[in-house]
């Protein structure tokens, strides 16, 4: 029977994080992931910043880049637009000459979710694809998880796993953790990717129920002359699926006009939690990380920022905790989850506390306002949110 | 008491987003070969937030009881 240290269920961008670093560390990793293509199918627009990667030790590189980005563009829809373009802002950090840089990017997701996992086996990790993590049993102070690889079944004992499993996560299931989340926390997104439709660097985030009720519409430059227009709503606040949303923002929202010769390319979608993070993210020889931990902004939706950070939170507990040879009952774990917490957690709930307040607010032209105005200041070079 | 339903999946129009798996509050594993919510097992939850958070509308359903009745 195979024996590591850490498994990690899901070689997403936390998952593979954490998995790089670990390995780094010395300790034995094997990362799991059932599919045939990493990061595929994409339920991601792939927007990051630049410093997130910088700071979890991801190296820019065209490889994954796909676009350059330089700022924001908020609007909502009844005339109000704010620009935020860090070109203007500050020209001396953020422009497109040689010695300027971006603010962030728009990456392939799949080719992002590969360079990730390359950099953790070229660290030592071992990668399995076309394999499932079916489930677990306790076996003396450590687990036996049982995982299919394409029609092979087998057994790997390890310390501890790491449910990296995405917003779909079993691993928290299987721990009996509270990962269900509520309807009106869950934003139901779709995004075509386009072409014929122009684009000047900059995120554009549309606000308002007229677009997007619960949540936001967006154009994102994709490079190469491809863009991304998607939306994503909370389904009790309306009668429409976002299918129709998206379809009505395209054909007759206040910015059909840019969209009349768009040729559609791609469809992708996905469910985006805009929650708070899980309350608890650990068990007995279990830690969460990524989206299975929630470890989303429930402003923005943005995940591949809270992804690294989480991985590498993860990565450096992991290291302390095998270093130190603790044993792996959910009280030792949950160290892990306050150093998540003073790492970004706390910023998380704040935000969290934030998107609350304006949804408490049942009317919906209010509403709308908060959220424009929230969207405003979250961006600008003043938020107190910039680490997440 | 809701009666228990089996969840019928227009694969044409999935995008395998896996929203569904994300909302669905039923144990780990009530899920098919595809990553959406289970379709050859019977739900006794029936709470449907699988159908409402679905973005394209490709998830439906039949009431167990009605099928057998067929």
């Amino acid at each position: 029977m195979k024996e590591v240290d850490v498994v990690i269920v899901g070689a997403g961008p936390a998952g593979c994080t954490t998995a790089r670093k670990v390995a780094q560390a010395g300790f034995s990793v094997l990362i799991v992931d059932k599919r045939q293509e990493l990061g595929a199918p994409i339920q991601c627009s792939g927007a990051v910043s630049r410093h997130a990667l910088i700071e979890n030790d991801v190296v820019p590189d065209v490889e994954f880049i796909h676009q350059p980005i330089y700022g924001f563009r908020i609007m909502n829809g009844l005339g109000d637009v704010t620009n935020i373009d860090y070109r203007e802002l500050k020209p001396e950090t953020y422009s497109e000459g040689p010695n300027g840089e971006p603010l962030g990017y728009i990456v392939d997701r799949r080719r992002f979710d590969r360079y990730l996992y390359t950099q953790a086996e070229r660290a030592g990790a071992e990668g399995w694809l076309k394999a499932e993590a079916l489930g677990y049993e306790k076996s003396g102070g450590e687990v036996l998880i049982s995982i299919r690889q394409f029609n092979r079944l087998q057994q790997v004992r390890a310390k501890v796993i790491v449910g990296a499993d995405g917003l779909r996560s079993q691993v928290g299931k299987w721990a009996g953790l509270q990962t269900h989340i509520k309807l009106t926390e869950l934003a139901s997104c779709l995004q075509v990717i386009v072409d014929g439709v122009e684009t000047e660097g900059l995120l554009e985030l549309i606000t308002g129920s007229q677009t997007a009720p619960g949540g936001y519409g967006w154009v994102f430059p994709k490079g190469g002359g491809y863009a991304e227009v998607g939306l994503g709503i909370i389904a009790p606040y309306t009668a429409m699926t976002a299918q129709e949303h998206l379809d009505e923002f395209l054909k007759n929202s206040f910015l059909s006009h840019r969209f009349k010769h768009a040729k559609i390319l791609e469809v992708q979608g996905g469910g985006v939690p805009l929650a708070a993070p899980l309350k608890q993210q650990f068990a007995d020889n279990i830690i969460l990380v990524g989206d299975a931990a929630r470890h989303v902004n429930p402003i923005t939706g943005g995940g591949i920022h809270t992804a690294l950070s989480g991985g590498t939170v993860a990565a450096k507990f992991l290291n302390s905790h095998l270093r130190q040879n603790r044993n792996h009952a959910a009280e030792t774990m949950e160290r892990y989850h306050d150093e998540w917490l003073e790492a970004v957690g706390n910023q998380m709930w704040k935000l969290y506390k934030v998107k609350r307040e304006i949804f408490k607010n049942g009317n919906v032209g209010q509403r709308d306002e908060l959220l424009y105005d929230t969207m405003r200041n979250y961006f600008s070079p003043d938020s107190e949110f910039k680490k997440v | 008491m809701k009666k228990p339903v089996i969840f019928e999946i227009g694969w044409n129009a999935c995008i395998n987003c896996a929203a569904c798996i994300a909302v669905c509050p039923q144990d780990a594993g009530f899920v098919s070969d595809f990553d959406t919510i289970a379709v050859k097992e019977p739900c006794d939850i029936a709470c449907m937030m699988c159908e409402d958070i679905c973005p394209v509308n490709t998830i439906s359903h039949v009431v167990v009881e009605d099928r057998k009745d067929d």
